[in-house]
């Protein structure tokens, strides 16, 4: 008959197999309660209100003198630095011959509201630093920072330089008025002052509003699609599932911090043009003089490259290399192998040949 | 004396009532001018997503107006629309006029929190309990003293360490 549609099997085969995927997925799958992101051994050893200074247990001997401090963001927590021991930063780091701590800021809760840039630059980081130093009896510590944690330890960086050996940035948060990301737009427009006197803390809800309007169907759609259809696939589910878990723990900002936050470096844009303060002092970034390592993602669409890059040009360093990779924000610290194990393969062994060169 | 009932609202255990129900009558009232302006942002909000996925639908049926026939057509038209679509939201959620409209709308629910906030305090107090502003002065209290005796305290073990060498 010339009237009759015809429609490719393989259509009907992929509807049905995509279904029968849906169905059969609970059995595939673990329960967030099951699923474990703290992959590589360590010892909580210092704890100071709701933070944690983490210490990595070496794998195969330290080798390097300068223990290296990470200072993860304010947005998630430090899981997916050692989500997977394939992906593992923290792990990678450990093998290459480094002493790796992390710190671990918690989940503040209404009482921390008060909480601000003071309290995590020269309280919960410094006392880190001094109780490295002091237990490896060392002057002088590495320092890493990561996306807003990077804003956090450039500020220690500048106050506290006679302290960091080398400084590492990781997507620092920087130039508020070059980003070029949705976030950054949403922070421009905010009452901050408002939204803090009325809620406290920035709650959960707020930052999962932010992060659903980041490319929205290939995250919200095209992501649960895959996941169906690779449910057979057990390291694809099981590292999903972990990222999925990881995406899901967001602690609420304490509202201080959040406050200067927004006001300092998305609306006034303080940080780079040497004018904002912690506490009562000033941040001057050429006091960063050490030998200091930018990387930043070209497919950056949390902070983009142009917010990153002019703390490389700003710093008073002389030794300073700046490192650009063809990624995205999570996937310059933890790609997956669809993304060629990029973070595992080219920018943990270019920052641990730079590192160890200089510890 | 007055014969009016009314008066009886200024004295005794009812003054405190009355003069509560007032304040929660007033809040009511600022509630409802403040549901004005909250629906007009958040009209402006639905419109701007509506107008921006109706523009995008019309791309996608530009450059993939066939049904598709196998599973590769159906890949790539998907890949299409998945494209078009993140871009021109994208586009969207980065201008301008959704920033500002976005802004207005969560001011707007701040102050009616804001509102709800202050009727609560009004019933707590009622019952002699501490209102949202009183817990935050001790909030603030224990930050500023939690702050000074870490100061001192990492002060100290810097003292211990410098002595030690």
């Amino acid at each position: 008959m010339q009237n009759e549609s015809t429609i490719d099997p393989k259509i009907i085969e992929e509807v049905l197999k995509f279904s029968r995927n849906v169905i059969e997925a609970p059995k595939f799958v673990s329960a967030p309660d099951e699923i474990n992101l703290e992959v590589t051994p360590h010892k909580v050893v210092q704890q100071i209100d709701k933070t944690r200074l983490l210490h990595y247990k070496p794998i195969s001997g330290t080798k390097h003198k300068t223990p290296l401090l990470i200072s993860y963001a304010l947005i998630n927590r430090y899981h997916i630095l050692d989500i997977h021991p394939e992906k593992s930063w923290v792990r990678n780091l450990l093998e290459q011959g480094f002493e790796v701590y992390m710190l671990d800021w918690g989940t503040p809760t209404s009482m921390d509201k008060y909480l601000d840039f003071d309290d995590y630059v020269n309280g919960y980081l410094e006392s880190s630093v001094e109780y490295i130093k002091n237990q490896s009896s060392t002057e002088q510590i590495s320092l890493q920072g990561y996306c807003t944690g990077a804003t956090i330890a450039t500020a220690y960086t500048a106050l506290y330089p006679e302290n960091v050996k080398n400084y590492i940035a990781t997507a620092p948060v920087i130039d508020g008025w070059k980003d070029t990301t949705v976030i950054s737009n949403l922070a421009k427009h905010m009452d901050a002052d408002k939204m803090v006197e009325t809620i406290g803390n920035m709650p959960p809800e707020f930052m999962y509003y932010c992060f659903s309007v980041l490319k929205p169907f290939e995250q919200g759609i095209e992501k649960y699609v895959k996941f169906f259809k690779n449910i057979d696939d057990k390291k694809y589910v099981d590292n999903f599932l972990r990222v999925e878990k990881w995406l899901g723990d967001t602690p609420p900002i304490p509202g201080e911090l959040f406050k200067q936050w927004i006001k300092d470096i998305y609306q006034e844009n303080l940080l780079i043009q040497n004018k904002m303060y912690v506490g009562d002092e000033l941040i001057d970034l050429k006091k960063i003089d050490m030998p200091m390592f930018t990387q930043v993602a070209v497919g950056d669409h949390l902070v983009s490259p142009e917010c990153s890059m002019p703390l490389h040009y700003a710093v008073g360093s002389k030794d300073k290399t700046l490192k650009i990779y063809p990624t995205g924000h999570v996937g310059m610290i933890a790609s997956s192998l669809s993304q060629n194990s990029l973070s595992q393969k080219k920018v943990l062994p270019e920052m641990g040949a730079w590192l160890a060169e200089r510890s | 004396m007055s014969s009016k009932p009314q008066a009886l609202t200024s004295i005794g255990p009812m003054r405190a009532f009355a003069a509560n129900s007032k304040k929660i009558a007033v809040e009511l009232i600022e509630i409802n001018e403040n549901l004005l302006g909250f629906n007009q942002y958040i009209t402006e909000y639905y419109k701007q997503l509506s107008e921006t996925w109706g523009v995008a639908q019309k791309k996608v049926n530009q450059k993939a107006p066939k049904i598709p026939q196998d599973v590769e057509q159906i890949e790539a038209t998907k890949r299409i629309w998945i494209d078009i679509f993140d871009n021109d939201f994208t586009e969207l959620f980065d201008s301008k006029k959704f920033g500002e409209n976005y802004g207005n709308l969560v001011s707007k629910e701040l102050e009616l929190t804001k509102h709800w906030n202050n009727i609560t305090n009004v019933i707590l107090q009622s019952v002699n309990l501490p209102s949202k502003e009183e817990v935050d002065e001790v909030y603030k209290e224990i930050h500023s003293l939690k702050k000074r005796v870490s100061k001192l305290e990492l002060e100290l073990k810097k003292e211990k360490r410098k002595n030690a060498k």
